[in-house]
């Protein structure tokens, strides 16, 4: 249905009736230099840190250096036409970006504009970039799970919601497939996930988008994209803007998934704003305050209770917590983690999923290092049946470690030494999982208990991921009531061991294994 | 780069309160003005900026220009400036002064722009009211600005009062 000229007009006309016509009172300043992004301006002696200023031409600005009798501004957005003399207002607000349920699904840029072409996004809330994180009294401690659908990580390294955990690694060792698979599991939990692509190629951000398409995962997802050839201002600020549509989530009582990619580049970023805005360099020319730009991002992934979340939604939401779960991800450069980023983000997190280049080489994929990825919330966060069938692969993997030099003599070795050996050849066959098929809790217990039930020790170690998705299958087909009814409680008593036992003893007899 | 307004503060504090002290602040605003209008001559600007020109030679230029025009005490503040290779800050410092003379004597100069020339009676509403917004007494300039189509703009230092009809159209465009 179309309008008809006139009946544009008429809207234009109500429009302009209803204006309200108020007299402006603000204040200016003047352009005096614009270099690479960063402009300086004479005057404006209430600009506040952060707030936006307004250029000709419609374009912001952020006052990040307040001197005597100028301020340093970075510019958000094109710079091409501002001059020396242009007039710059204050605005009055600190930088914020709308969020809300209405950004699900869409894909927005730092600012929050959206860039995906399905037309404007409308929401009534907004909220500003920079907040400061929940107090200690608003908290309370990490106890439910979230599930990545990784094997290898849930059983070992779990992470719960609210628990900021950090992923890092060499480029190209899988760190984004944890990410997306991560997401793409979310599906149907009714956590809302947000995806911050920082510095990255268009092309991956585009392929992201895809996979989680294909996967039925963009409805629970925003992405929030800041791609490589946007301005520093803008990789900057968009893991805050990420967090400040986190946090929507988080203070309404429910929970959502956060995830950094990567975190590094913003704190390239923020090095060019610092060394343009002429701040002293400090180690790595990094400026002093780049611990701070990412512990206080960090902090506001958290757990609060109850009786914040009341307060926070002036009482309509009672009895439930919402939580904030945030997954960094960090580059190394040829596996240094003692780099000065690194460390500093080491530092902040609860744990991190080491991703080593070798293990990746090898044909381990997840590439992930047991033995130096630690998850510092641990069991609490795992399901009952996960937390008592995990146990046993880590161990099982620790005494392998242990061993592995000697593998290679494999038949000159006593009995048991063998055994271990030959049982954790095969449990790091198991831990191998393929892109984008995340498994379910229920799958995962089949799979750790016919690990830790000797099931695998009279496979071949080529064979035991064949036997693997060939039983799932099977559970899928025949059990389904049985994995069902593991994943609506995640319990584990006798009952279900029995099911499961069973089930996989009646596959193995009835295929040719 | 530190700001010429920084580097100009120090000087126009240190002559602001010598002049409150001898109750002087009338006669060093002339002068500061004087050297003011002095320091634009483009001539007298390449001799300033030459480094091949001594000192010496230098306060004398000066005192030989500015001889009756000044009084004693500023003729000892150009000796400090020169001394101190900051003569180019004067038309700075001499902003500087007059802002701490308004600060000072509670008045506040405004400049009232306008987009056709507004009558005594008018000035003297604008006034009036203003005075009552910033609470001090006001010094207004009249400027006749065609491009604001009609209303009028106050700027007082850094904040400005816009009831102009462009400033009304800029915000229905941003609005719609």
């Amino acid at each position: 249905m179309q309008l008809n000229p006139s009946e544009i007009s008429d809207l234009i006309k109500k429009k302009i009736e209803s204006f309200d016509i108020s007299v402006e009172a603000h204040t200016e300043g003047t352009v005096v230099s614009v270099t690479d992004g960063i402009v300086r301006v004479h005057g404006l002696s209430e600009a506040m840190q952060g707030e936006m200023l307004e250029f000709p031409g419609g374009s912001y600005g952020m006052a990040l250096n307040l001197e005597r009798d100028s301020v340093g501004v970075v510019m958000l957005g094109a710079y091409q036409h501002i001059t020396e003399g242009d007039t710059v207002k204050c605005t009055g607000r600190i930088l914020e970006v709308p969020v809300g349920e209405a950004l699900l699904g869409r894909v927005v840029d730092a600012l929050g504009n959206p860039i995906d072409g399905k037309g404007s996004i409308e929401t009534e809330h907004s909220s500003p970039i920079e907040k400061i994180a929940p107090g200690v009294i608003a908290r309370q401690s990490v106890d439910q799970p979230v599930q990545i659908g990784l094997k290898s990580i849930d059983s070992m390294i779990p992470v719960g919601r609210g628990q900021r955990e950090l992923i890092i690694g060499d480029r190209q060792t899988g760190k984004t497939a944890i990410a997306v698979d991560a997401i793409i599991n979310q599906k149907g939990t009714g956590i809302k996930c947000i995806y911050v692509a920082i510095g990255q190629k268009r092309s991956s951000i585009a392929n992201v988008v895809r996979k989680l398409e294909e996967h039925g995962a963009m409805e629970h997802t925003i992405i929030v994209s800041a791609s490589a050839s946007e301005s520093a201002a803008l990789q900057f600020i968009a893991p805050y803007t990420g967090c400040a549509m986190g946090e929507y989530f988080r203070d309404i009582g429910e929970d959502a998934l956060i995830i950094y990619d990567d975190l590094t580049k913003q704190a390239w970023a923020y090095r060019q704003i610092s060394l343009l805005l002429r701040r002293p360099p400090g180690r790595e020319a990094y400026p002093g305050d780049v611990f701070y730009i990412h512990s206080r991002l960090l902090e506001r992934a958290a757990r609060i209770n109850a009786a914040e979340v009341e307060k926070l939604t002036d009482g309509k939401v009672k009895g439930k917590t919402g939580s904030l779960t945030a997954l960094p991800i960090i580059e190394t450069q040829g596996g240094d983690v003692s780099a000065f980023v690194p460390t500093n983000v080491i530092s902040i997190t609860d744990g991190q999923i080491f991703l080593e280049t070798d293990l990746f080489n090898a044909g381990i994929r997840p590439a992930v290092n047991a033995g130096l990825s630690v998850s510092r919330v641990g069991g609490a966060a795992q399901t009952k049946i996960i937390k008592k069938l995990g146990g046993g692969i880590r161990l099982d993997l620790a005494q392998y470690r242990e061993l592995a030099a000697f593998a290679q003599f494999a038949s000159d070795l006593d009995e048991s030494t063998r055994k271990q050996i030959e049982r954790g050849q095969r449990v790091t066959e198991l831990m191998k999982q393929d892109q984008y098929s995340p498994m379910s809790v229920a799958e995962m217990a089949v799979s750790l208990y016919a690990a830790n039930e000797g099931f695998l020790d009279d496979l071949e170690v080529e064979k035991v991921r064949d036997f693997e998705s060939a039983l799932q299958a099977y559970m899928k087909s025949e059990h389904a009531d049985l994995l069902a009814k593991i994943n609506e409680t995640g319990d584990y008593n006798a009952d279900i061991e029995k099911g499961i036992r069973s089930a996989i003893e009646d596959f193995i007899k009835n295929n040719t294994w | 780069m530190t700001e010429l307004s920084t580097l100009a503060r120090p000087y126009a504090q240190a002559a602001f309160k010598r002049a409150k002290e001898v109750g002087a602040a009338g006669v060093w605003s002339d002068s500061l003005a004087f050297l003011a209008q002095v320091m634009q001559d483009k001539a007298l600007q390449a001799v300033v900026d030459n480094p091949r020109v001594e000192k010496e030679r230098l306060l004398q230029l000066m005192l030989d220009i500015s001889k009756g025009y000044i009084h004693d005490e500023a003729e000892n503040f150009l000796k400090i400036l020169i001394e101190n290779d900051r003569l180019n800050l004067i038309p700075q410092i001499s902003v500087l002064y007059e802002q701490y003379k308004a600060e000072d004597e509670g008045y506040i100069n405004v400049d009232l722009y306008s987009a056709y020339p507004i009558t005594k009676d008018e000035q003297k509403k604008f006034v009036t009211s203003l005075e009552k917004l910033l609470s001090k007494k006001v010094n207004a300039t009249v400027k006749v600005d065609k491009t604001l189509i009609g209303g009028i703009v106050a700027k007082a230092g850094d904040k400005v009062i816009d009831s102009s009809i462009s400033g009304q159209l800029h915000q229905l465009e941003k609005r719609l």
